[in-house]
């Protein structure tokens, strides 16, 4: 006993040092990454007001260029909306299912909180819970995409940004419908990489990269970016750099889009797989 | 007692908030990312004791992850810098030693004394901190490049406060 005293004199900082390093670890590691993201999202709630007052500053100083941008977004959905009026005139469907076609829903929401300079990087939204966002839904800049809701609070979103070593997506490439996986390797916020690409497949610099929508997250045809180099990787595959659309340094007025058909989707795959 | 407890939390609070408000912010590029408030673990008194220390490193770690979305990352790296502080002390102690309840600051102990103390307690830190970011051996090079420049630009706002300090 006298011992084992002697020995926690002697080793004390040690074993204070040890404790709290496992205590950090346990912080660090507890969980997969939605769990965390909850334990980040239960946290922002008591950071949020800071957070709040940096961004309005920032959201003041960028409305010129948010405004041109919502110009153009509203020409091209004037255009749409003109593409779709006459659409419904050639089409046959049944009065009492209004709903038949809608399968994503829409909900605008700011960016409060980002970064770019993480490896693994998330970024929080204004809108939660009580606002109709879930996890698991995509969200998109303009047309091009940013990340997806992987926690909900009753006001905000986490969201996982693209640029996250864990974020995995299936993208195509637009010209040729050849489809591989999407990811960020760490180095640079405005570059990802497509790979599984096979070699046979004619890639150009400059095409144009897309989603697939297999996921049932992000909407068929969501632009990710273009080509802006590619090289052989191991025998059978390209790695393809993609300049990526969205400009994760500004990223502030984003779309949060949910799937209506997902559950229906996933468990009809459920059976097969 | 009272007075240095009061000069320490202010300078907790400032460097916490110079971190959370302004580094947090800057986002210059993936390879560069100050992380100043390691400075409040370099300005405790020396003879500090080492539980109190270890548990201050740990409070501020937890600050600053709670502020940085990402738990337990900040905490463990702040608490080995903590951890290896007296002993970094011991290394780099000046030839008659240090004086008795003297604080480590530029003012005593000279500029190249204090450079040589950052730069050991911010390495490790950083080198902590970084590799525990990406948590995998893959882009060893890169992280390691990442830990130097983040290493001399943490440095240089931290040599660039103690001035400050100083001209006071």
């Amino acid at each position: 006993m006298r011992n084992l005293l002697n020995f926690l004199a002697r080793y004390n900082n040690l074993i204070i040092f040890l404790i709290l390093e496992g205590i950090a670890f346990y912080l660090l590691t507890s969980g997969n990454r939605y769990q965390n993201s909850r334990v980040v999202n239960g946290v922002r709630g008591m950071t949020h007001g800071i957070e709040v007052k940096i961004n309005n500053t920032r959201s003041y100083l960028s409305l010129r260029e948010i405004n041109e941008k919502l110009a153009a977004e509203n020409v091209s959905l004037k255009n749409s909306i003109g593409k779709l009026v006459k659409h419904d005139n050639l089409l046959f469907f049944s009065v009492e299912d209004s709903a038949y076609k809608q399968q994503y829903l829409h909900a605008s929401a700011e960016v409060i909180e980002n970064s770019i300079n993480k490896q693994k990087n998330f970024f929080t939204i204004n809108k939660g819970d009580s606002q109709g966002i879930k996890v698991d839904m995509a969200i998109v800049s303009g047309n091009s995409i940013a990340g997806v809701v992987v926690g909900c609070s009753k006001n905000y979103s986490v969201a996982m940004s693209l640029l996250n070593l864990d974020f995995k997506l299936s993208a195509r490439i637009k010209s040729n419908g050849y489809f591989g996986s999407l990811s960020w390797d760490g180095r640079d916020y405005r570059y990802a990489v497509l790979s599984e690409i096979p070699q046979h497949v004619l890639v150009n610099v400059g095409d144009t990269i897309e989603t697939t929508g297999y996921s049932a997250i992000f909407p068929e045809g969501e632009i990710v970016g273009t080509v802006s180099d590619y090289e052989k990787f191991g025998g059978d595959f390209y790695k393809i750099t993609i300049l990526l659309m969205t400009d994760f340094k500004k990223l502030h007025f984003v779309d949060v889009i949910g799937n209506l058909k997902k559950t229906e989707q996933l468990e009809l795959e459920k059976v097969f797989k | 007692m009272i007075n240095s407890i009061l000069r320490f939390g202010l300078i907790f609070i400032l460097l916490i908030l110079l971190q959370v408000l302004l580094f947090n912010n800057i986002q210059f590029s993936g390879y560069i990312n100050p992380y100043v408030y390691v400075m409040f673990i370099l300005l405790l008194p020396i003879e500090i004791p080492s539980w109190l220390l270890l548990l201050l490193s740990f409070t501020t770690g937890l600050i600053v992850d709670f502020f940085s979305g990402s738990p337990g990352m900040h905490t463990s790296a702040t608490v080995l810098a903590g951890f290896v502080r007296p002993y970094i002390l011991r290394i780099v102690s000046p030839r008659d030693g240090y004086e008795p309840g003297s604080d480590p600051s530029m003012l005593i102990y000279g500029f190249r004394w204090f450079a040589t103390y950052t730069l050991l307690i911010v390495l490790i830190h950083h080198t902590a901190l970084f590799y525990l970011e990406v948590f995998r051996f893959a882009d060893f090079f890169r992280t390691m490049l990442r830990v130097i420049l983040s290493t001399v630009f943490s440095m240089m706002f931290i040599l660039l406060i103690e001035f400050y300090r100083r001209g006071k």
